[in-house]
């Protein structure tokens, strides 16, 4: 025995405890991941309820000359308030004037000339990175960063990164505020946005930005690094940038888009624990606040509370079921007698497989789709948490589409616990008409038909698809995440076949651009319906949308949903692969008798 | 009955339930495939022909059983409307005219016709008494075979008869505009009609539906990535078993069925959505006289001043109450001979009727006079006082009861106690609305401590005292500033506006016209405690709804894990997912369906009846439902479907 083993063991007794209960210290780990974002969650939930309220917040004293300043410069459009056609039709030409003028950048100015080559972009490969940045998808089916010159990453797809979250949390402004108020129209998306960009995301990329450059995250106009390696003497390129600013947007706009293909994987992206918390943090700050403001928003905290333990619920589910099964590994190799600590594949060390599989979970329950491992390594077991997000079109959701898919789930379960109280539908106050229902139900479907339509698409037609490397299960894993992702705009990526050809370039531009305009639009109209109501106190005897029985039954809408729409074809990925992992374990069981 | 079931059956019908439509279309495709099963390159095995068969009548069966619901539903409301139909048949009529009376038929009357009706005639159309009173027997509306005294100014119904003196009567109303034409026509409409909360859930349905399709789409090609595409008829009795056929089917069922207890209740609802707001109520406006005591007062206890024997005053209460002919002064004239009065009556006397203005009644004679009356009026007409008997009345007051003070030349000769008693069980009612936390406001004309005394006995939360038809109205808008759902009761011409703005109205039949046309329900019985009920009935409508609902999506999780490891049963790795264990893939997917289309016959009884409503707070009734319908929903299937595998095993069948 080792002397240094020698010393572990003879450690104190919880020393000894964690190192042998690697289940229980992951769960440890997990629940600290989880109690540390709820805590600066909870904290800062004031300051987007305040914002939510169009109140005044703290900051105003310094960015109204901003705000004053773009307003003036948009002109009269950004005074007058909107309904619901106006808003969306000035959400849709903004977002399409900065993803053209993004376009522009990185397909007419991206020639990119490096020590390993030139490199540029193709036309599908444009239009589908412009999308999915514009989309906040993120999907990239680019690895190599020198894909993109300094000036492409930096105006374009940082550009987009700033632009997507921002309008994001514009359109749940506005959403909330057909909600809260009765005066028939959702405000200025141009107020809106400015509010956003400058009281909201700018101090807080810019915040989190030093932390990240604190942690060890390159912050440089340097383009490239050469390393020589010493034995061999062949140069190396490594590539370079404002990777800190790159990161903080990444991460609090629930981009997901990363500098480096392989994202937080990648070290100088996620240097160490310290960085992998932070980035954790900051993608779950404003979704998990904002879902949480609500409660003071509607003036009913419990509702808020509620929906934070539902939330939770599902993350800690997800988090164990992926954590687990990344633990447990792959049962073959247990068998074998070998000294195995679980699934290590494709992640980092110094992380391990408790924080691995909270980040990833984290990520696809947001809609940021940022990796800290090779997803493609996964177990089919831990698989099976990351996509649990994935298949309720990520229930924590993005920059304030947290808010607005929350509250169109929150719609459907009070219709139906109205019914079952004997109650006409009503929420927090809100009658609901037969309207609400509908468009509410239209925003929930949206998202299975435009994931399983293209997927029976592409699976009848197999040869479609190039570059499948693994077998069947695999297979339908592989294509079922793609437009799972590229609907809930999340971006986390499996890969497994060659997804930069034009036939996929298209389809998921087009899937990510319905799983977000269509359904925001849809989400958009039921705050116009709402707007002209006035939300009468919750009175005793109706649906309390902050009792446990309610959150029991809006866990059950949100996984029923996402389980009944999804189930076969999870049954013929996932669940299959894992059949067969059991299978090849049972095998070896045989075997070895 | 069988006719309706089959009718339903056009795909017109069909369409409006996209529910069925989409198992219609199953059903003639999977009769397509059992006919030649080459056309869809299916095999042809005897196993697999059986197969096809079952799922072939199963769907057929599906379809019969949800339209046999709606059938029974519908035959019922028709036999309502048919049995309406023939007491509108055309009837002579006594009209007078200025050359006397002439016979004409009832359906040549016009509005504002006179009519004289005679002892055991049938009214022949709806009208105001004009002169006379008598008794009415409505039980051909109502079914309530006690007669009904009607007087002067009452309102009668057409068809009713008549069975005691004679009357004159005003037509009020012209041929076909009639009380029960309307009757017809409002069963007739609000059957067809759906309400925005169906439209609602027919939207869901309709949504989940589309998805289970495209699902099951998904599930086909999925298959085909492995180059072992899925039978035809398991994927349609995936789809079948996965769209919500139990509430689909059993949708319409619930919707007529409501309208038709609302009618057994002899209760008219003019839309269906009225009977949904019912249910739906925060607060509840009652009168206190009829509707929480009996409303029937009766005397109880004579109380003589000093100096005054009973006697004396039992034969002053007598004289003033001879002639009053109401129950109360019955009850006091009843009274007083058992407490030894004399029937003698002063000669020359003359008898003062009552009126609300003076508020008081008696008899003259001479310059002396006995009147009975309210404590305050007869005081300030006659200049009264007597600390004595002020405060016997107000000692009564505190209980309940209602004091009237009888007066004679100047000096109070006593107090005849009258009592109301609480409707037997109105507690137990008013305990149940408080269970529900719906709130409970009284209104009455009695005073402060009365009002206040019969809120205390039987629980309510709020009253109104001395009120007057605008301090109801006032209340309704009161509580709907607060955006809270009111429901009330009303009779008379002056609570028409306030029957017109609260969200549910009932009039009742012995009412005005304009509070019968304010309202949104009228009440043939003229029961305004049925208004309870109705919020009951409300609420049931809509738990059904909900209940079948859930207990429909539930029910999908175990059709899942029954069907897909059968379907896919050529990767033995998933068996994982069989956690039932049924070994034979063809059998459990057949007793999946099987599931699926019993249980539609096994529901409409309580689709029919609706869910038993308990009173108890809308949290309590939530936790209930949820684990009931919705962890019910999820474990029933798999209980039940295990029980029809193992049985059909049992018997034999194989595959």
């Amino acid at each position: 025995m080792s002397s240094s083993f020698a010393s572990v063991g003879q450690g104190s007794f919880w020393q000894v405890f964690f190192v042998d209960h690697r289940a229980v210290s992951g769960l440890l780990i997990i629940l600290i991941y989880l109690l540390l974002i709820s805590i600066i969650a909870f904290i800062f939930s004031g300051y987007i309820a305040d914002l939510y309220l169009d109140r005044e917040v703290r900051l105003r004293k310094y960015t109204h000359y901003l705000i004053d300043f773009f307003e003036k410069l948009i002109g009269p459009a950004s005074k007058r308030n909107m309904k619901f056609k106006e808003y969306m039709a000035n959400l849709v030409f903004f977002n399409a004037v900065a993803a053209i003028m993004a376009f522009v950048v990185i397909f007419y100015f991206n020639r990119n000339v490096t020590p390993v080559g030139t490199y540029s972009v193709n036309l599908s490969l444009a239009v589908h990175t412009v999308v999915s940045f514009i989309t906040n998808t993120d999907l990239q089916h680019y690895s190599n960063p020198f894909r993109f010159s300094a000036f492409a990453q930096m105006f374009g797809l940082m550009g987009l990164m700033l632009f997507a979250p921002v309008t994001g949390f514009a359109a749940s402004l506005a959403f909330v505020r057909g909600v809260r108020t009765n005066e028939g129209h959702l405000g200025n998306f141009y107020h809106d946005f400015f509010v956003s960009l400058f009281d909201l995301f700018l101090p807080l990329t810019l915040l989190f930005t030093i932390f990240f450059a604190l942690e060890g995250l390159p912050e440089t106009l340097l383009y490239y690094l050469k390393i020589t390696v010493p034995v061999t003497n062949v140069p190396g390129y490594l590539p370079l940038g404002p990777i800190a600013t790159f990161q903080s947007f990444e991460t609090l706009g629930t981009n997901g888009g990363g500098f480096y293909g392989a994202n937080a994987a990648f070290p100088l992206a996620n240097p160490s624990w310290i960085s992998n918390i932070t980035e954790f943090v900051a993608f779950t700050l404003i979704p998990l606040a904002s879902i949480i403001s609500l409660g003071k928003v509607f003036g009913n905290r419990r509702f808020g509370t509620m929906l934070y333990s539902v939330i939770m619920v599902i993350f800690l589910i997800a988090s164990i079921v992926t954590f687990y099964s990344e633990l447990r590994g792959i049962p073959v190799f247990q068998n074998l007698g070998i000294l195995y600590s679980g699934n290590m594949l494709g992640k980092e060390t110094s992380l391990g497989i408790a924080q691995s599989s909270v980040f990833n979970v984290g990520a696809t329950l947001t809609s940021t789709g940022i990796v800290n491992s090779s997803l493609i390594d996964y177990t089919p077991g831990g698989i099976l948490g990351i996509i649990t997000g994935l298949l309720m079109n990520d229930p924590l959701g993005g920059v304030g589409t947290s808010v607005i898919n929350i509250f169109t789930y929150v719609i459907f379960t009070a219709f139906l616990a109205s019914l079952l109280i004997g109650k006409l539908p009503e929420m927090i106050g809100f009658k609901l008409g037969s309207k609400e229902i509908k468009y509410s139900t239209l925003s929930l479907i949206t998202h299975p038909l435009i994931v399983l339509i293209p997927l029976g698409i592409i699976l009848v037609e197999p040869f479609l698809v190039s570059g499948m490397i693994n077998p069947e299960p695999q297979r339908v894993t592989e294509l079922f995440y793609e437009f799972l992702t590229s609907a809930s705009n999340n971006g986390s990526e499996i890969g497994g076949f060659a997804t930069n050809t034009a036939l996929f370039n298209y389809l998921d531009s087009i899937i990510m651009l319905l799983g977000r305009y269509l359904i925001l639009g849809i989400q958009l109209y039921i705050a116009q319906i709402f707007s002209v109501r006035s939300p009468r106190g919750e009175s005793p005897n109706t649906v309390s949308v902050g009792s446990s029985y309610f959150g029991l039954m809006l866990f059950g809408v949100m996984i029923g949903i996402g389980l009944l729409s999804f189930f076969p074809v999870l049954a013929l990925g996932p669940l299959l692969s894992f059949a067969n992992d059991l299978h090849l374990f049972a095998g070896v069981m045989v075997f070895g008798h | 009955m069988l006719k309706t079931t089959f009718k339903n059956f056009s795909p017109a019908v069909e369409m409006r339930n996209p529910v069925m439509f989409v198992t219609e279309i199953s059903m003639v495709i999977s009769f397509i495939v059992t006919i030649d099963p080459r056309l869809f390159a299916l095999p042809e095995t005897p196993v697999y022909m059986d197969f096809y068969i079952s799922v072939t009548v199963l769907l057929f069966l599906t379809l019969v059983f949800s339209n046999v619901g709606t059938a029974i539903s519908e035959g019922k409301s028709k036999a309502i409307t048919s049995s309406l139909q023939k007491l509108t048949a055309t009837i002579t009529a006594h009209l007078v005219t200025e050359e006397g009376v002439k016979d004409v038929k009832s359906s040549d009357l016009h509005v504002g016709d006179e009519l004289v009706v005679r002892k055991n005639e049938i009214i022949p159309i709806d009208g105001e008494i004009m002169m006379g009173s008598a008794y009415v027997n409505d039980s051909s509306i109502t079914g309530e075979s006690r007669p009904v005294m009607k007087v002067e100014g009452d309102s009668v119904t057409g068809s009713t008869i008549l069975l005691s003196d004679e009357m004159h009567m005003r037509v009020t109303q012209n041929p076909g505009d009639t009380y029960i034409d309307k009757m017809i026509q409002i069963v007739k409409n609000t059957t067809r009609t759906k309400t925005p909360n169906e439209i609602a859930l027919t939207v869901l349905l309709s949504g989940l539906t589309l998805v289970f399709v495209i699902v099951v789409a998904a599930v086909y090609a999925t298959s085909t990535a492995y180059a072992a595409p899925v039978n035809i008829m398991i994927l349609i009795v995936l789809l079948i078993a996965l769209i919500p056929t139990t509430i689909g089917g059993l949708l319409p069922a619930i919707g007529i069925a409501s309208i038709n207890t609302v009618s057994q209740f002899n209760i008219i609802a003019k839309s269906g959505k009225a009977v949904e707001n019912a249910g739906d109520v925060d607060t509840i406006i009652l009168d206190k006289t009829g509707t929480i005591t009996i409303g029937e007062r009766e005397a109880v206890k004579l109380i003589p001043n000093k100096n005054i024997s009973v006697e004396e005053f039992a034969t002053a209460c007598y004289m003033c109450s001879i002639d009053d002919s109401t129950k109360e002064g019955l009850s006091i004239v009843k009274l007083s001979e058992s407490m030894g009065a004399s029937h003698d009556l002063p000669a020359g006397h003359q008898f003062v009727k009552f009126s609300p203005e003076t508020k008081y009644s008696g008899i003259k004679f001479g310059n002396s006079y006995i009147f009975k009356g309210a404590l305050k009026s007869l005081k300030e007409k006659f200049n009264l006082s007597d600390n004595f008997m002020e405060a016997v009345c107000k000692e009564i007051s505190s209980r309940g009861g209602t004091a009237i003070p009888v007066a004679k030349d100047g000096t109070f000769l006593g107090v005849i106690e009258l009592n109301d008693m609480l409707k037997p069980g109105i507690k137990d009612r008013i305990n149940e609305l408080h269970k529900m936390e719906i709130k409970t406001v009284m209104c009455t004309g009695d005073d402060e401590i009365t009002a206040a005394f019969m809120s205390r006995e039987s629980g309510i939360d709020n009253y109104v005292a001395n009120s007057t038809p605008i301090d109801k109205y006032n209340v309704v808008k009161s509580e709907k500033e607060n955006f809270r759902m009111v429901a009330m009761v009303g009779d008379g011409t002056n609570d028409a506006p306030a029957l017109a703005f609260a969200d549910v109205g009932l009039a009742m039949n012995s009412g005005t016209q304009a509070a019968k046309e304010a309202a949104n329900m009228i009440d043939i019985d003229n029961n305004p405690t049925k208004l309870i009920d109705l919020i009951f009935l409300g609420k049931q409508i809509l738990i059904t709804r909900g209940a079948l609902t859930t207990f429909s999506i539930a029910n999908d999780v175990a059709k899942y894990f029954v069907i897909i490891p059968a379907a896919f049963y050529i990767f033995p790795q998933l068996a994982y997912l069989n956690i039932l264990g049924l070994s034979d893939p063809l059998l459990a997917i057949t007793s999946a369906l099987i599931f699926n289309t019993i249980i539609i016959p096994a529901l409409i009884p309580l689709a029919l009846r609706g869910v038993k409503f308990r009173p108890s707070s809308a949290n309590e009734i939530l936790g209930r439902n949820i684990l009931l319908y919705g962890i019910g929903g999820i474990i029933t299937p798999f209980v039940v479907i295990s029980i029809i595998y193992f049985l059909l095993g049992s018997v034999g069948v194989a595959w």
